[in-house]
């Protein structure tokens, strides 16, 4: 029974130094990363809609699956939507720019967990990602895979990934739509 | 122990990927570019010395029953410890990485230095070890990374040289890289965990083909010193 204790205390303190060691740690860098996701949010928007400034919209987006946030571009360029959906490995949170005719102007992947070197190709910097991600300019709200029979061309070894993005990107758009 | 045995052990005969045969799911899913390589490496060199010194420092006091709870206790900090850097610091990197920074936690190379060799030895040697043998494994990467990067896709250090505007070298995974021949005549397949699959195994044949030549070569020296004498 003694030593029962003495173990636990053992594992108990250990686990409390370490714990201790992770907050100082996270409160140090936790402005830092925050700020670079502020950045990468703020890229993704200019990337998928130019504009001068956005607008969130003042709607109950939960009535929505998967939508986070719809923008107004407040130069009458069209809609951002932020959406969280699920991916092949785990979410992804991405953004949509949609012009006022519903047609798809962009998508941005501001974070994902795809298997690097497949599913991640959908959000890289590299030509794969560019080009790949370029088939979305100009669709509407029945975008969809080629295996599904749309015309966008999944991600070599990334069907899943690619099926997921397309779909989310074709919601997006239909919530746009709905609105107006 | 000295240090130069130990080198030769990290690097080459004991080698943890090639020799030990551990950490193998990271190195076959990670190695597509140099960037993703270096970091990687990099990562789990950091990580694995940290975690060999402090358990080192502590093998002393731990009771034996809970050692490997405590190791995992310790090996998790320091992997969200990097984990959070990476983010802050290096996003670029974190994002290419991915869940596999925060799976070096049940990288086996960590617990399994810290299980054979920390326990047992002094914080310097520990120290030195975790050194030696992170090396190890960041090369294999390394040479993993080039292999597959160039046969896949005809690039050399996409992400980490910046050729467009001239030579440099950066951290933030925008640069090009060098681009040998067109991606189109590259065997996508070798980017793919396959291509992994192969590279390794190829990799460990080199290994103990090499290692095996050098045990005969040493034993016929042997065998001849002996002839020599009588």
């Amino acid at each position: 029974m003694k030593k029962i204790l003495k173990l636990t205390l053992i594992l108990f303190l250990v686990s409390a130094i370490v714990a201790g060691v992770l907050g100082v740690v996270n409160e140090m860098t936790k402005d830092r990363i925050e700020e670079q996701k502020q950045i990468k949010t703020a890229k993704a928007y200019a990337a998928v809609l130019p504009s001068e400034g956005y607008e969130e919209l003042e709607i109950d987006t939960s009535a929505y699956t998967n939508i986070e946030s719809i923008s107004k571009a407040t130069g009458g360029e069209g809609y951002v939507v932020q959406t969280t959906f699920s991916g092949a490995q785990g979410n992804i949170t991405m953004v949509v720019g949609v012009s006022p005719d519903y047609k798809c102007t962009g998508i941005s992947i501001i974070s994902h967990a795809e298997t690097s070197g497949l599913g991640a190709n959908a959000a890289s910097t590299s030509d794969i990602g560019v080009n790949w991600r370029a088939q979305f300019v100009g669709q509407d709200k029945n975008m969809a895979i080629t295996k599904a029979g749309g015309t966008i061309d999944a991600l070599t070894g990334a069907t899943i990934t690619s099926r997921s993005v397309a779909e989310a990107a074709a919601n997006a758009i239909s919530v746009v739509e709905s609105l107006g | 122990m000295n240090i130069k045995k130990q080198f030769k052990e990290g690097l080459i005969t004991n080698n943890p990927v090639l020799v030990q045969l551990i950490g193998m799911c990271a190195t076959m899913a990670i190695t597509t570019t140099l960037f993703n390589g270096v970091g990687m490496g990099l990562s789990v060199l950091i990580i694995l010395t940290c975690c060999n010194v402090v358990v080192s420092a502590i093998r002393k006091i731990i009771p034996n029953e809970i050692r490997l709870a405590i190791f995992v206790v310790i090996i998790a900090g320091f992997v969200t410890i990097v984990d959070l850097l990476l983010q802050a610091y290096i996003p670029a990197l974190s994002e290419a990485l991915g869940v596999f920074i925060p799976l070096i936690v049940v990288n086996c190379i960590i617990i399994g230095r810290a299980e054979a060799f920390c326990q047992k030895n002094t914080i310097g040697a520990s120290f030195f070890d975790g050194i030696f043998q992170g090396l190890g494994y960041t090369v294999v990467l390394i040479i993993m990374c080039v292999f597959r990067e160039l046969v896949g896709s005809g690039k050399f250090g996409t992400g980490l040289i910046d050729v467009a505007n001239g030579f440099k070298i950066t951290m933030d995974g925008t640069g090009g890289g060098i681009e040998l021949f067109s991606a189109d005549y590259g065997a996508t397949i070798m980017l793919l965990p396959f291509g992994g699959f192969i590279t390794l195994g190829l990799l460990i044949a080199l290994m103990q083909y090499m290692l095996k030549k050098s045990a005969k070569k040493k034993e016929a020296a042997a065998k001849a010193v002996k002839e020599g004498e009588e």
